[in-house]
């Protein structure tokens, strides 16, 4: 017995090391920087309590003025983008669903072959097919017919938007619509045969046995998705520069400049952990949201 | 019986028509790597009407600016490196933390769900100065020791075991096996679907992940692919979109394959990871 607790130890030894010296000391490193004046040059110089909190939130300061753009834009891009990544994925899983059954595997394969490219790679290409001046995407609507002349999809607003969102909506919506798909196929089919012969359409069938029934992961798929774009950062950054201005700079490239551009370790790890505020709220969201569900059954 | 045909039919075309959209990037991405410069900059079609190889002669002759091959050596090295760092010590913490007295059981496993529910973005930047304070940003290091902290993947791999019956092994270790004998004939087969979906899962994020290499590396030679990329895409390259895609192409081919041979794995650990 003493012998198997000795191996136990060291097995779970290695990670722990890893997880205390990579996740552990770092986290509390930043609690202790965050309340800290702190640069990346001279390092630390003197407790300063929330004093870096006030700033952010409170004072009249820049970094103020940074971090509300920052969480603004932010913001807008999660509202942008969400609604699709979840509503479209959904839409994209029950279209792949009602296909003949020789037919699903290819398309599945060309919604969700995105997913796998890094985010320099999807800017590369969209900040070529989608340039203003003799882009591939704007001659194309123009001969299409749709466009009467080209617009400068990354240089000016609201077209910036729509680009940024179009790029992103093609990177991952196939990941979401991959949860839809292993979800839908969880369906009991006796369920869609029973209703048909009940003369249930396609909506009814959508309202009272598909949403039932993926109710969880819907919600799952939801609450990622808006974390995950609470993170954006490499699509702007690369596509954009944040631009034009600095209307679509998100908060985490707020944050890399706060220290990266003005040395102040401080005030940006204030910055991260409010950002991490945030997102812990949405995950416990997502815990209550789940939760509940299970309750009612 | 002739409307549902015809429902049928507007359902494939409707599938096929998202398809050309989302096939249409990365074809444009390999077509505009076929063309010349003046066509290239003007795209007023997809498909190439001059084909030329020049600019991945361009590319492959630019070992300065972009000396790829090099960069996909280090991307190799670190999506290896990590992935094996973070599949061995992952399963060895979760086979103890499930099947063997740990002292402190309940209190590992606790803060694993904690440290889940944290956001990574929190301890980047203090990782960061951390690691520039100890002059280790001039190595790959950096990209590949933080792998080993995986929360997610021990708690996947500790959950399935939970669920997965023990008399096996028990039976193992009876027989006189001992404890490595035991992970190593019977624990490891056993776990294997959640260990490969985890596996090309970390695979997939080290390869493509952006924020975090832009942080830690700071030598031309020592970028990953992905970093690559983005030096060209915010840097000089940009002015010749030829160059520009068919180095896209070059260091998305490798992940794509990979990707949709694997795809099937990668979807049951995506909905494992997220359900359970």
């Amino acid at each position: 017995m003493r012998k198997r607790k000795g191996t136990a130890a060291a097995f779970v030894f290695p990670f722990l090391l890893f997880f205390v010296l990579f996740w552990l000391i770092p986290l509390i490193y930043g609690i202790w920087m965050s309340v800290s004046k702190y640069s990346l040059i001279t390092g630390y110089s003197g407790f300063v309590g929330l004093a870096n909190y006030i700033k952010i939130l409170f004072s009249d300061s820049m970094y103020h003025k940074s971090f509300f753009l920052g969480l603004k834009n932010t913001v807008i891009f999660v509202v942008l983008t969400t609604p699709i990544l979840t509503f479209g994925s959904l839409a994209l899983a029950l279209l792949l669903d009602r296909l003949p059954e020789r037919l699903k595997g290819i398309f599945r394969t060309i919604y969700f072959a995105s997913y796998s490219v890094s985010v320099t790679a999807v800017a590369a290409v969209f900040v070529w097919l989608m340039k203003g001046n003799g882009g591939y995407f704007n001659n194309m609507l123009i001969n299409l017919g749709i466009l009467d002349s080209p617009i400068p999809w990354l240089e000016q607003q609201p077209f910036v938007w729509a680009a940024l969102t179009i790029a992103t909506v093609w990177w991952t919506i196939g990941y979401n619509m991959m949860l839809f798909v292993n979800a839908l196929n969880e369906i009991d089919m006796n369920l869609y045969e029973a209703s048909a012969i009940d003369g249930a359409g396609f909506f009814v069938q959508l309202r009272y046995i598909i949403m039932p029934n993926i109710k969880n992961i819907f919600y799952f798929v939801l609450m990622t998705t808006i974390i995950a774009s609470f993170n954006v950062y490499g699509q702007p950054r690369l596509m954009t520069k944040g631009g034009p201005g600095e209307t679509t700079k998100p908060l985490i490239m707020m944050i890399t400049s706060t220290i990266m551009d003005r040395n102040d370790l401080g005030v940006g790890s204030a910055m991260t952990l409010l950002m991490g505020i945030v997102i812990v709220l949405c995950s416990i969201g997502q815990y209550y949201l789940t939760k509940e569900k299970e309750n009612l059954v | 019986m002739k409307k549902k045909y015809f429902s049928r039919i507007l359902l494939v075309m409707c599938a096929c028509m998202l398809a050309y959209a989302f096939l249409l990037p990365l074809l444009f991405m390999v077509f505009t790597s076929f063309k010349g410069l003046s066509e290239a900059m003007t795209s007023s079609t997809l498909f190439p009407k001059e084909w030329t190889l020049d600019n991945y002669r361009q590319l492959f002759a630019s070992t300065s600016t972009a000396p790829i091959f090099q960069w996909l050596l280090n991307t190799a090295i670190v999506t290896v490196a990590g992935t094996a760092l973070r599949i061995t010590t992952s399963v060895l913490a979760a086979y103890a933390l499930a099947r063997l007295p740990v002292p402190g059981k309940g209190f590992i496993v606790a803060s694993l769900v904690w440290a889940m529910a944290i956001p990574e973005i929190v301890t980047f930047f203090p990782l960061f100065y951390i690691f520039k304070q100890i002059g280790m940003l001039n190595s790959l290091l950096p990209l590949i020791l933080p792998s080993g902290s995986g929360v997610m993947c021990i708690y996947l791999i500790y959950n399935f075991l939970l669920s997965f019956p023990r008399e096996l092994e028990e039976a193992g270790l009876v027989e006189g096996a001992n404890v490595f004998q035991v992970l190593l004939h019977i624990v490891l087969p056993s776990v294997k679907p959640v260990v490969i979906t985890q596996a090309f899962i970390t695979f997939l994020g080290l390869y493509n992940s952006y924020l975090w290499p832009s942080l830690v590396v700071n030598r031309q030679e020592n970028r990953t692919v992905t970093l690559g990329i983005a030096a060209l895409v915010l840097g000089e390259n940009y002015t010749n979109p030829g160059v520009m895609m068919a180095s896209t192409l070059v260091s998305v081919v490798p992940v794509m394959a990979i990707f949709v041979v694997a795809n099937k794995y990668v979807v049951k650990g995506f909905t494992q990871s997220g359900i359970k």
